[in-house]
């Protein structure tokens, strides 16, 4: 695990005593199965972009997606969700100057955000699903300083 | 908030007065960032073919926690669920398959029994929990989790023990997949999904709510377990209690395929006798071989 100490470097400011505070959070919900140490940072952004639905009772998922892609390359996540929850997909990447984009289709291929947004390395996505099944979340590297960007994929639920 | 609504251009044009040079400039603004890669990919396309994507774009599916599945039961209503509860303190098998099923079957029901509210119940589950986690030597993993669920039960935190649940079950997989037992962890998630399927299929069974039937409709996460134990080695995958499990999915795989709302009163039914049944295999040890 090597964010905890790449995050503790500016401790100083009160935006990094936020962030403290966000890998916290991040340590104690971080699992290792599915993530490579590679993204190990792109994962505490993740974390951070899910700090504010969690304060609103969103319950966040201990498993993350991650891996790295290429500049407009799009990779999709399969997940099954529950008719009756709401969901928020939140991505992130560490590389400074990357964004990214997270969008929900159904297994028809359509587009079924209830909202999302998109702010440099952080895009976040969420999805009522209108029924019970499988759903992709779509995710791209929209621009990027490298070839290939690290990012990571967290997901909540109420 | 990283989640707000941006402001673009919010006041920006009223609080100033406008120079000609000015209104040139934010125009070619606006154009480039209109008209730039980011604008453009934000729109997101309404529709995608999804067999664009190889295989090897794809990630398997996100196997569901069962607090996912309870948050939604918790909206439709309030069903027996002491009546679900099952009787019996299990023993440590020595099938390391059957440990690591069982020990998701009985993270599955300490679900139920914080449904039920039991809190009794619910430590004996948790300390069930430590012991059966000891069986496959990842017993330090959740020993923090076992004291929490303890813990909160006395407190009747019952949102606190669903997230010790949930997080013993992460940590149990967590744990395997460091000592490369990553067929174990697989079986872990089999088991609990086992369990759940077979108190939902109840409860639905029992005109608790139709819109629990459309809970069962998950086709590709039945055919992604079907995969794993494909995928699993020579000896577990041959293993009677997984290849009868095996069994069991492909018979429920054709029936969660339909909608949710397309699932009749006897398919349910059929579900539940199916994963009641491979359950008390996994519970008592008997695969009938």
């Amino acid at each position: 695990m090597n964010f905890f100490p790449s995050l503790c470097l500016n401790f100083g400011s009160r935006k990094l005593k936020n962030r403290f505070a966000l890998v916290a959070l991040a340590l104690a919900a971080w699992s290792p199965c599915l993530v490579h140490a590679t993204v190990d940072d792109a994962l505490s952004f993740a974390y951070e972009a899910a700090l504010p639905y969690y304060k609103q009772g969103f319950s966040i998922r201990k498993d993350a997606w991650g891996g790295d892609l290429g500049v407009r390359e799009k990779k999709a996540v399969s997940s099954q969700l529950f008719k009756g929850n709401n969901y928020w997909f939140l991505m992130a990447t560490d590389l400074k100057g990357a964004t990214l984009s997270v969008h929900i289709y159904d297994d028809n291929g359509n587009l079924v955000d209830a909202e999302s947004w998109q702010k440099g390395r952080f895009a976040g996505a969420r999805v009522s699903p209108k029924a019970t099944g499988t759903f992709f979340a779509i995710v791209q590297i929209l621009k990027s300083p490298e070839d290939r960007t690290p990012w990571a994929l967290v997901y909540g639920y109420k | 908030m990283l989640h707000s609504e941006p402001s673009l251009g919010e006041g920006i044009f009223s609080r100033f007065p406008m120079h000609p040079l000015i209104c040139l400039n934010a125009a070619i603004a606006c154009l480039l960032l209109f008209t730039s890669p980011i604008a453009r990919a934000d729109t997101p396309p309404k529709k995608i073919s999804l067999s664009d994507f190889p295989a090897a774009a794809v990630e398997e599916v996100v196997v569901p926690v069962p607090s996912e599945i309870f948050a939604v039961l918790d909206k439709l209503g309030n069903p027996n669920w002491k009546g679900q509860l099952r009787d019996g303190k299990t023993r440590t098998p020595e099938d390391r398959a059957r440990i690591a099923l069982l020990l998701g079957n009985v993270i599955a029901e300490g679900f139920v029994a914080v449904e039920a509210e039991d809190a009794e119940r619910v430590k004996e589950l948790g300390r069930q929990v430590l012991t059966l986690a000891d069986g496959i030597n990842v017993r330090k993993s959740v020993i923090a989790r076992s004291k929490s669920i303890t813990d909160k039960a006395d407190q009747r935190d019952w949102r606190g023990v669903r997230a010790e649940f949930d997080g013993a079950l992460q940590d149990v997989r967590g744990a395997m997949q460091e000592l490369n037992d990553q067929d174990l962890s697989q079986l872990v998630s089999l088991g609990g999904w086992l369990r759940g399927t077979e108190v939902l299929t109840s409860i639905v069974d029992g005109g608790f709510s139709k819109d629990g039937t459309e809970l069962l409709h998950q086709p590709e996460l039945v055919n992604y377990f079907d995969r794993c134990i494909g995928s699993m080695g020579g000896r577990l995958r041959k293993n009677p209690l997984v290849a009868s499990i095996r069994d069991v999915l492909r018979k429920i795989g054709p029936i969660v395929s339909e909608g949710g709302d397309k699932i009749t009163p006897e398919q349910v039914k059929s579900i539940h006798d199916l994963t009641h049944g491979v359950n008390q295999q996994i519970v008592e040890g008997n695969t009938g071989n």
